[in-house]
């Protein structure tokens, strides 16, 4: 084991109990575990590797706890992300109103964060549909107005989710391919950006 | 007046048991334990890894203090029954059902039998935990709990405990916050006060008392379950420590038994992976401490670490990736957070690592302190050992060679460590654990009596025979077939502690480090 190298940092943002964990253990362990609901303590680092065309970029994905309790200390782990998935339970609709909420702080915070807005637990939606409470186009106005790219997964399943984190790579690799053209030209002013290096560098 | 008239029981002396001449003498050269403080089987070095305290007295004394401040109100029964008949109408007035998985019909025969009840409240009287039943079911109770404890304050007086009907009511007030248990056990008022010392704290490690003070100062009616959300089940965990762990019976934490060779070698790893932040590093094997190094001049109360121990082992969380969390360590400052970088040192493993730091930035630095610390450890042989060990953390009794012998608790109070075999095939069952727990329990509390503390006690019933002993340099606690005698016990106390001082490097922590 060497050092650990993060590309790009990615932070889970949400109300408690959305799917946030369960979301990354699909992606990561690619499991799904039955049993009661435990809540994530503080925060959850794991790094992830994904191949993006023929490079390897490894995603430093923060788990965050969805409780108020942790509210405060939820800068240092949103602070230099480059991606955030901002996830909400399709069945309950109080936690698109978090949503927004987390969506609001990373504009104020982190402009060079980009949103990725998860609707979570599609497959209750299959088995039910009446249990949607947040309307597919709804969001989806919602992504557009903020700039989001919008998902709607399920980790019981595994549906949507390798896409979303897929995604998240992809534009991580455009982007940082645009810096690097940006970077060879003769703007002077350019303006330095420390999000470049992402997460862990900048302390 | 405890009900213990009844009991066979007998107190002897005991200054037969060990030559006094010899008490001073040599570590290595001693076949007889000591039994002044530091020269006792498994004190550590000259440096504990813990705070030095007389930790069960420690605990208590504040609260004791404080209830004698006021002038002592102990309720006669018949005072009281009136006032808890009218709590128990309580619970038969509201009741409401929603779908959690806590619920339980607060009215019924069942919910109100629970051997022991704990109940968190603000002084506004706002629920914000229960150990059965839901907050909301229990408002009314709760106003009525909250307003026993003003009434009596009102007469400048401080509401301690009511004995009623085969119940203790005990209540034990830590501004803002109130805490009442109600339990039918045998166990003493100082016995249920310190278990409620250590729910407060468990609160307080998670909000420190700061934040907790700063929101009522605030908002005096605030509904506190919103920060403490999803942390029900660390308070749960921990009720259920308090009745089966002997650890937080004796505030001392075990060992995994390791040869002393592997420790050393594990320990000198961590120390080597250090960082300026860094205050504490632990390694855990399950419930039990591999070791612990710590920053120098900076110690641990027991206390912080089994709040440390019961959320690790409460929750899966950590499995997942590596975990980063603020932590208040109440005993160690009230004010404010660690950062605790937790996780495990293989997937499957039982090892869990938590290194404590200062700085809240600094998780990738404690993540490299990790790696390192690992790198170093899987280049030596010691860790193959370590993960042998890990197959047998316990050790049978049948090892002590004495036939008679069931079971034992031994604590080294210079160390704050103790050492328990398993427990054998009679007390297999959870219900017999709880019980043998029970009588340990009961020793306890006869041995550390606020007013007629014992040295001895030793005790026959139908099913055991038990002895409890207690000097400066430790704590003993014996369980035997109900068959011994009291000779047959006291000898064997000679012999035990001789065979702990063979094993002493296997059992105990005898050289802790510090960065």
């Amino acid at each position: 084991m060497s050092a650990m190298r993060v590309d790009a940092k990615v932070v889970m943002l949400g109300k408690e109990s959305v799917g946030k964990t369960s979301l990354v253990e699909r992606y990561v362990h690619h499991r799904f575990l039955v049993g009661p609901y435990q809540n994530t303590i503080g925060a959850a680092f794991v790094a992830k590797p994904i191949q993006v065309g023929e490079k390897v970029i490894t995603l430093g994905i923060w788990d965050t706890a969805g409780s108020e309790r942790y509210e405060a200390m939820s800068r240092i782990y949103y602070r230099g992300a480059r991606a955030a998935i901002v996830c909400y339970d399709l069945t309950d609709s109080s936690s698109f109103q978090r949503a927004r909420f987390w969506v609001k702080e990373l504009q104020n915070c982190e402009e060079f964060c980009k949103i990725y807005l998860c609707g979570t637990k599609n497959d209750l939606i299959m088995a039910d549909r009446s249990v949607r409470q947040i309307d597919y186009h709804d969001a989806q106005d919602f992504a557009e107005e903020i700039g989001a790219r919008h998902f709607e997964t399920s980790s019981k399943t595994g549906s949507n989710v390798d896409e979303l984190f897929q995604a998240i790579a992809e534009d991580y690799n455009d982007t940082a391919f645009q810096y690097m053209t940006e970077d060879t030209g003769v703007d002077l002013g350019q303006r330095k950006d420390s999000y470049f290096y992402s997460c862990c560098h900048n302390n | 007046m405890d009900g213990e008239g009844q009991r066979a029981t007998v107190a002897w002396e005991t200054g037969t048991l060990a030559p006094v001449d010899r008490l001073r003498t040599e570590r290595a050269d001693s076949p007889t334990p000591g039994l002044v403080e530091g020269t006792e089987p498994g004190a550590g070095g000259k440096s504990a890894m813990f705070v030095h305290a007389q930790s069960f007295e420690d605990l208590t004394a504040e609260a004791e203090e404080e209830a004698l401040r006021g002038a002592e109100l102990d309720k006669s029964e018949e005072d009281c029954t009136e006032e808890l008949k009218a709590l128990e109408e309580q619970h038969n007035n509201d009741f409401s059902s929603d779908g959690r998985a806590k619920e339980e019909d607060v009215s019924s025969e069942a919910w109100r039998s629970h051997r022991k009840h704990v109940f968190v409240l603000s002084e506004a009287g706002k629920p914000i935990y229960t150990r059965y039943g839901t907050e909301e079911a229990l408002s009314s109770t709760m106003g009525v709990m909250m307003a026993l404890v003003s009434f009596v304050e009102a007469e400048k007086n401080i509401i301690r405990s009511i004995h009623a009907d085969g119940c203790k009511v005990v209540f034990l007030t830590k501004s803002p916050l109130v805490l009442v248990g109600v339990s039918r056990t045998c166990q003493s008022d100082r016995e249920l006060l310190r278990e409620l010392q250590y729910i407060y704290y468990q609160i307080v490690s998670l909000l420190t008392l700061t934040q907790l003070n700063h929101i009522f100062q605030h908002k005096q009616n605030y509904d506190l379950r919103r920060l403490l959300a999803g942390s029900e089940y660390l308070t749960d965990n921990l009720l259920r420590r308090l009745d089966r762990d002997p650890g937080l019976l004796l505030s001392a934490v075990t060992c995994l038994p390791l040869a002393s060779s592997a420790r050393d070698v594990v320990s000198s790893s961590l120390q080597a992976a250090k960082a300026k932040s860094l205050v504490f590093s632990i390694l855990l094997a399950g419930d039990r401490l591999v070791t612990l190094v710590r920053k120098k001049d900076q110690v641990l109360h027991h206390m912080d670490l089994h709040l440390v121990f019961n959320l690790v082992g409460s929750s899966s969380s950590f499995r997942e990736g590596e975990g980063w969390t603020p932590i208040c360590l109440p005993k160690f400052n009230t004010a404010g957070f660690f950062h605790a970088h937790i996780s495990y040192l293989e997937p499957a493993s039982e090892l869990c690592l938590i290194l404590v730091s200062t700085d809240r930035e600094d998780f990738f630095n404690m993540s490299d302190c990790k790696r390192r610390f690992l790198e170093r450890l899987s280049k030596r042989s010691a860790y193959q050992t370590l993960k042998d060990a890990l197959k047998c953390p316990s050790y049978s009794v049948a090892q002590v060679g004495i036939p008679e012998l069931r079971h034992f608790l031994y604590k080294s109070k210079s160390s704050g460590l103790y050492t328990s075999p398993e427990f054998p095939v009679v007390y297999e069952s959870d219900e017999e654990q709880e019980r043998l727990m029970g009588l340990y329990q009961d020793l306890h509390s006869c041995l550390h009596h606020p007013t007629r503390p014992l040295r001895s006690f030793y005790r026959c019933s139908e099913t055991e025979n038990l002895l409890a002993w207690v000097t400066s340099g430790f704590e003993l606690y014996l369980c035997f077939s109900p068959l011994a005698t009291k000779a047959l016990a006291v000898s064997a106390v000679n012999k035990l502690l001789k065979w702990i001082r063979k094993e002493e490097d296997r059992l105990f922590i005898l050289s802790p480090l510090t960065y």
